[in-house]
């Protein structure tokens, strides 16, 4: 391709005086700001920008509008970037994608001459025979497949999306989608308008509307400040609106940002696709449609060829005619496809210019310069019949074929609500025939083909969103009964060649005898054609396929393209990336008011739901040891936790007692202020949800604590509940409120004390299970004496934003005492002495509070409980498997893991929950569900550990330390 | 005076953060909160106007829950409106309505609220039956967003339609914000368009990162609660 820049006002998007330098394939090339990567080459004389998916052909610029593949390349890790879309930048890089060796001399253009070896759903009927023959294929068809090359490394960029409201959205930028926002602003809606393109206007920034190239230029100058002026109107360029959802909410892609929109009202302006002439080598560079052309000079300056030739059945081909010579291109013939003369100005102009026209004609074959590289000379032939030409024909040299036969609406979101569209064979094109409620449609997407009827279309539509968007408007506009649909299609454009190479899918190399051979196996709806051929699956998603592939299966078929019907049309619109979808990541973590201490302390810390906790204190390589050291504190000295993330719900009023009686399984109807009780709740089959306690802290008022992961469920649980029972009880949520640590270990009340003056900490004045409010320097505080541990234990309850300052405190009153922080790890092999379980660990979704030796916490006098009917029942049907507490029979063994089997004679009788190496005891201990029968102490049992040995256990009745718990009640 | 927020036992969930600004501390409540940060009362003034983020934490606010709740406040003096609106009160406190069975009070920009106090004062578990406190200031943090580009930042974080003409002022959002639940008040500090968010103290820092990353965009950037003072106190144009 020969090409230069044209002088202003052609180039509308560049800005000759910065010239921006970039690379492809190797080579520098420099353009202008506002250039696309393919306007750019195509200005350096760069035709050709990748190869075909299949046949490895060339290919070049096709639509200069982002809508088919021809121009996918890759920059760095971004494979897939649409050249004639993509501006260019100061150094960047950019490779060909479907090449083997280079662009230029691709040795996989091989295939090109294989193509008879590989007809249509060849790879259906390949590849499996003989058996085992697919391990070879699949090494080279993974290295054929796929379009460029996706990195696996590559880094997270920044993504994220954003809501938008707006009374009506309209979807294009054109003249229909001005006009609409335009009057829906106009009735006082606040409008989104939507335009894929850098530039507002469509088609009145390119093409030709008269004869001296003027209305376009007008009519944009006219409409778009009035857009950009207006308040109640924001516009997004550079923006696809890329589905169409219920409710009017549609994802808008801008950049690396998805939009969600939700709009009241919807107007889609987004114009029609032009089609393609389907000929022999219509693949070629240099092979182009009207308006890519004229894209090409309006929008960048840049003569797309030095001799062309247009094929055209409507106006726009006379426009873009003019245009070329107008850019100083030598238009060598006008091919009409109409078998009589094409009436109209446009075409009397370029008549008037000299321009030879050879009537009822097509272009029969372009003919190829040496590689495929770029066309030489185009054939034009008379058409005889419907899809057939000459065998005489008229050779003329040229290095540019411009098509202009017809359109097909984008009508992607409108099929995405439901609207549907029915084959005109009048107009030879897709018409719309019913729309979903709220949502308008505009422009040549509706038939409106005449720019004044476009306008008016597109105010209609305008009027029409604002109404139902719930504005007040004026009276509905008019608009004319022509709106200029007959004549711009032509009804087949399609002149299959005996050598073939007539493409009717650009993307996946299909040729019009391909569709026919689909429909002659037996795929003869449309449907059915498209996955059987892969018609319209590749990424410009059957845009310029659809229309041609659907009208050969009628022909073919014998039925009318309306009973043919189209295939379906599913979001997205447009190639999306995952970073999109994805948007930016928010996961919310909690921190406790402590969270920094940790930190300070070295702590690893680990999640627990949304909540980071402590696991352990000191580096990764001392693990074991810090966790025994954090173990044996607690039991020699003394120990502090943070346990800020267990639950806390307040329960008041009258009947808070009478509620806890019913959500839990213990009694607290009559238990005294001061005193705290164990909490066990079950769902109304008996199952366990979570445990915790519950301090009485008036007659009207229980503290209620509750697991870190089970809180927000339990809390949802009661509330449910007592939607029910209207009892009068108030529940709140107070997790985040509450700070929390557990100072545990025999020095706990000597640190204490030296810090808490208000309470009498005495084992009298405050035993086991009493809970006091108190101050601890300071800081108020709900102290309740509980020993998840085992050790006399305080668990101090504080407001959150005073957390720090407690923690603070009680290390320095613990100093003297050797007091060390522990994690979660160490508690957990600490409690697991104690025999005690843990929600979620040592239970399942189906424990029952029989099987998990809970029946202790059940209060059985109570007349009612969530449960209690279904344990009842389970009671009296006896359960099959319990909760033991195991020894090893062999020291030595190796600790089974959590979740390793219990078998016995081959069958699975029940699995480990919770296994320790206890250094106060000198043994491994655990927890593990066995068969009734297995579950009396001194039972031995099997564990199968991995690699499936079987280890010997021995039921051992927990707590396994301190059995008497003398220690927690000292 | 300028105070230290660890020389105090009651400190902002972000203090940290603040600190990390260059914050000048001043207490307030018995907490340390952000007077005003590195670039000064004046900058911070200025960038409020855009977009600025402060924390409000430190002052004082609290909440009443239950199925007398509505009326024991009404019975305490305190003016309630419509579901989901915020009604401004004598004493320069606000109390939005966020349930036929439940109230928040929101003190004044000083830090304080002679409302909470009469009715902290009045309240006890027998006498208010039916009436109980929520404690606001420990389970929730307290933000201010100001600025024309509020709403706009807003809507990359949250799903309800925030804008001015939509979102009145006073008028109240419990929602979701970057995924976490939030309530979400309208409530413009003289002309300047502002929102307080209010939401789980534990997210604080999640929530402060996650509101900075979606004002970059803007210029937005965090204030001091001075230049929030002297929006509130503008009454001209913005």
């Amino acid at each position: 391709m020969m090409a230069s820049r044209l002088p202003a006002p052609a180039g509308v998007l560049i800005d000759r005086s910065k010239p921006i330098t970039f690379n492809f394939c190797g080579q520098d090339y420099t353009g202008f700001q506002g250039d696309t990567i393919a306007s750019a080459l195509a200005a350096n004389g760069v035709g050709m920008l990748s190869r075909s998916f299949k046949y490895h052909r060339p290919r070049g610029l096709m639509t200069a509008a982002g809508q088919d593949a021809n121009t996918l390349v890759q920059i760095g890790d971004e494979p897939n970037v649409l050249a004639d879309l993509r501006a260019i930048e100061a150094g960047l890089a950019i490779t060909a994608q479907n090449v083997f060796g280079s662009l230029a001399n691709d040795y996989a253009n091989v295939l090109d001459g294989l193509g008879r070896f590989l007809p249509v759903g060849f790879y259906y009927k390949t590849f499996f025979r003989p058996k085992g023959a697919w391990r070879y294929w699949e090494k080279l068809i993974r290295a054929l497949a796929g379009l460029g090359k996706v990195d696996v490394g590559a880094h997270h960029g920044y993504y994220d999306k954003q809501y938008l409201f707006c009374d009506v959205a309209v979807v294009g930028g054109g003249a229909a989608g001005l006009a609409a926002a335009q009057a829906a602003a106009a009735a006082g809606a606040d409008v989104i308008l939507i335009e894929e393109n850098v530039r507002l206007g469509g088609a009145l920034n390119y093409a030709r509307f008269d004869v001296e190239g003027r209305r376009g230029r007008g009519l944009r100058a006219d409409l778009v400040p009035r857009i950009e002026a207006d308040q109640n109107i924001r516009v997004l360029t550079g923006a696809f609106a890329n589905g169409w959802f219920a409710d009017h909410w549609i994802p808008v892609i801008q950049g690396n940002r998805m939009y969600k929109l939700r709009a009241g009202a919807v107007v889609i302006a987004s114009g029609s696709y032009e089609q393609p002439l389907v000929f022999r080598n219509n693949d070629l560079p240099g092979v182009m449609f009207s308006s890519a052309a004229q894209r090409l000079i309006k929008l960048y300056g840049v003569k797309p060829g030095t001799r062309a030739v247009v094929a055209t059945a409507n106006a726009d081909g006379y426009g873009a005619a003019l245009d070329l010579l107008d850019a100083g291109v030598d238009v060598a013939c006008i091919a009409d496809l109409r078998p009589q003369r094409g009436d109209g100005p446009l075409a009397d102009a370029v008549r008037d210019r000299g321009v030879p026209i050879v009537q009822g004609a097509t272009v029969s074959e372009a003919i190829p310069q040496k590689g495929n590289l770029g066309i030489e000379a185009a054939r034009v032939a008379k058409i005889t019949g419907q899809g057939t030409t000459a065998d005489v024909d008229d050779r003329f040299g040229c290095d540019l074929i411009v098509t202009a036969v017809g359109y097909n609406p984008t009508a992607n979101l409108i099929h995405h609500a439901g609207g549907t569209f029915v084959y005109n064979d009048d107009t030879a094109m897709f018409e719309l025939t019913a729309l979903p409620q709220g949502m308008q449609a505009a422009g040549s997407v509706n038939g409106s083909f005449d720019i004044d009827a476009v306008i008016e279309d597109g105010g209609k539509g305008g009027w029409s969103a604002a109404r139902n968007a719930g504005c007040k408007v004026g009276p509905m506009p008019t608009v004319r009964n022509d709106r200029g649909a007959f004549g711009v299609n032509h009804p087949w454009p399609i002149f299959p060649h005996p050598k073939g190479r007539d493409f009717i899918d650009f993307d996946e190399d299909l040729q019009v005898h391909d569709i026919l051979d689909a429909i002659a196996e037996g795929y003869d709806d449309v449907e059915l054609m498209k996955r059987f051929s892969t018609c319209g699956m590749g990424p410009s998603q059957g845009r310029h396929s659809s229309l041609n592939s659907v009208r050969l299966t009628a022909r073919a078929t014998g039925r009318s393209v309306t009973d043919t019907g189209t295939t379906t049309s599913r979001p997205p619109y447009a190639a999306e990336t995952f970073g999109v979808l994805a948007g930016r990541s928010f996961e919310p973590e909690r921190k406790t008011a402590m969270h920094h201490r940790h930190l300070e302390l070295g702590a690893r810390m680990m999640p627990a739901g949304q909540w980071w906790r402590p696991e352990y204190y000191g580096p990764p390589e001392r693990r074991s040891l810090s966790i025994r050291e954090e173990a044996a504190v607690v039991r020699e000295a003394v120990g502090i936790i943070d346990v800020s993330t267990l639950g806390g719900l307040e329960v008041c009023g009258p009947d808070a007692a009478e509620f806890l009686n019913r959500v839990y399984t213990f009694a607290y109807a009559k238990q005294p202020v001061g005193r705290a009780r164990y909490l066990l709740m079950t769902d109304q089959h008996g199952v366990i949800i979570d445990d915790g306690v519950a301090c009485r802290l008036h007659d009207h008022h229980f503290y209620v604590t509750a697991t870190t992961s089970g809180v927000g469920g339990v809390y949802q649980h009661m509330l449910f509940w007592n939607a029910q029972w209207r009892l009068q009880v108030n529940i709140t949520n107070a997790t985040a409120s509450w700070c929390g640590v557990n100072l545990a270990g025999p020095k706990a009340r000597d640190v204490l004390a030296a810090v808490c003056t208000d309470v009498d900490l005495s084992s009298a004045a405050f035993p086991y299970m009493a809970v006091r409010e108190g101050t601890i320097a300071g800081v108020p505080a709900r102290i309740i004496r509980i020993g998840f541990v085992g050790e006399l234990g305080y668990e101090i309850h504080a407001p959150a934003s005073q957390g720090e300052a407690l923690w603070d405190a009680l290390m320095v009153a613990g100093e003297p005492h050797g007091i060390r922080p522990f994690g979660i790890e160490a508690q957990r092999l600490l409690r697991l002495e104690k025999g005690h379980i843990i929600i979620g660990q040592d239970t399942d979704g189906l424990t029952n509070a029989i099987e998990a030796e809970m029946a202790w916490a059940i209060s059985r006098n109570k007349p009612y409980f969530v449960g209690k009917r279904a344990l009842a029942i389970q009671e009296k049907n006896g359960i099959k498997r319990k909760l033991v507490g195991f020894t090893l029979g062999n020291p030595a063994d190796p600790a089974p893991k959590e979740s390793h089997l219990v078998i016995r004679d081959g069958e699975i009788t029940g699995r480990t929950t919770s296994v320790n190496y206890s250094y106060a005891l000198g043994r491994t201990i655990g927890l593990a569900y066995v068969a009734t029968d297995q579950a009396e102490p001194g039972t031995a049992f099997q564990i199968r550990i991995e690699k499936g040995r079987m280890i010997d256990a021995v039921v051992t009745k927990p707590p396994f330390y301190d059995p008497d718990g003398r220690r927690q009640e000292l | 005076m300028a105070v230290q927020p660890a020389t105090l036992n009651r400190r902002s969930f972000v203090y940290r953060e603040l600190a990390a600004l260059g914050a000048t501390f001043r207490e307030v409540n018995g907490c340390a909160v952000a007077a005003t940060l590195a670039a000064g009362r004046a900058a911070e003034i200025a960038a409020a106007r855009d977009l600025g983020l402060a924390d409000l934490s430190g002052l004082r606010r609290g909440g009443y829950k239950g199925w007398t709740a509505l009326d024991w406040l009404r019975g305490q003096g305190v003016a309630i409106g419509e579901n989901n609106m915020t009604l401004k009160q004598g004493d320069g406190s606000r109390v939005a309505r966020l349930a036929d069975s439940e109230a928040m009070i929101l003190g004044d920009l000083a830090g304080g609220s002679a409302l909470l106090d009469r009715v902290e004062a009045g309240w006890s578990i027998t006498g208010a039956l039916g009436a109980y406190p929520v404690p606001r200031p420990e389970t929730n943090f307290w933000f201010a967003i100001a600025g024309r580009h509020s709403d706009t930042m807003l809507a990359k974080i949250c799903g309800v339609d925030l804008r001015p003409h939509r979102f009145p002022d006073g008028a109240v959002a419990q929602t979701s914000v970057a995924r976490m639940s939030a309530i979400i008040i309208r409530h413009d500090l003289g002309a300047t368009l502002g929102y307080d968010m209010i939401a789980d103290s534990a997210a604080a820092s999640y929530m402060w990162t996650s509101l900075q990353d979606a004002m970059d965009e803007f210029g937005g950037r965090p204030v001091g609660l001075d230049a929030i003072v002297a929006l509130a106190a503008e009454t001209g144009p913005a």
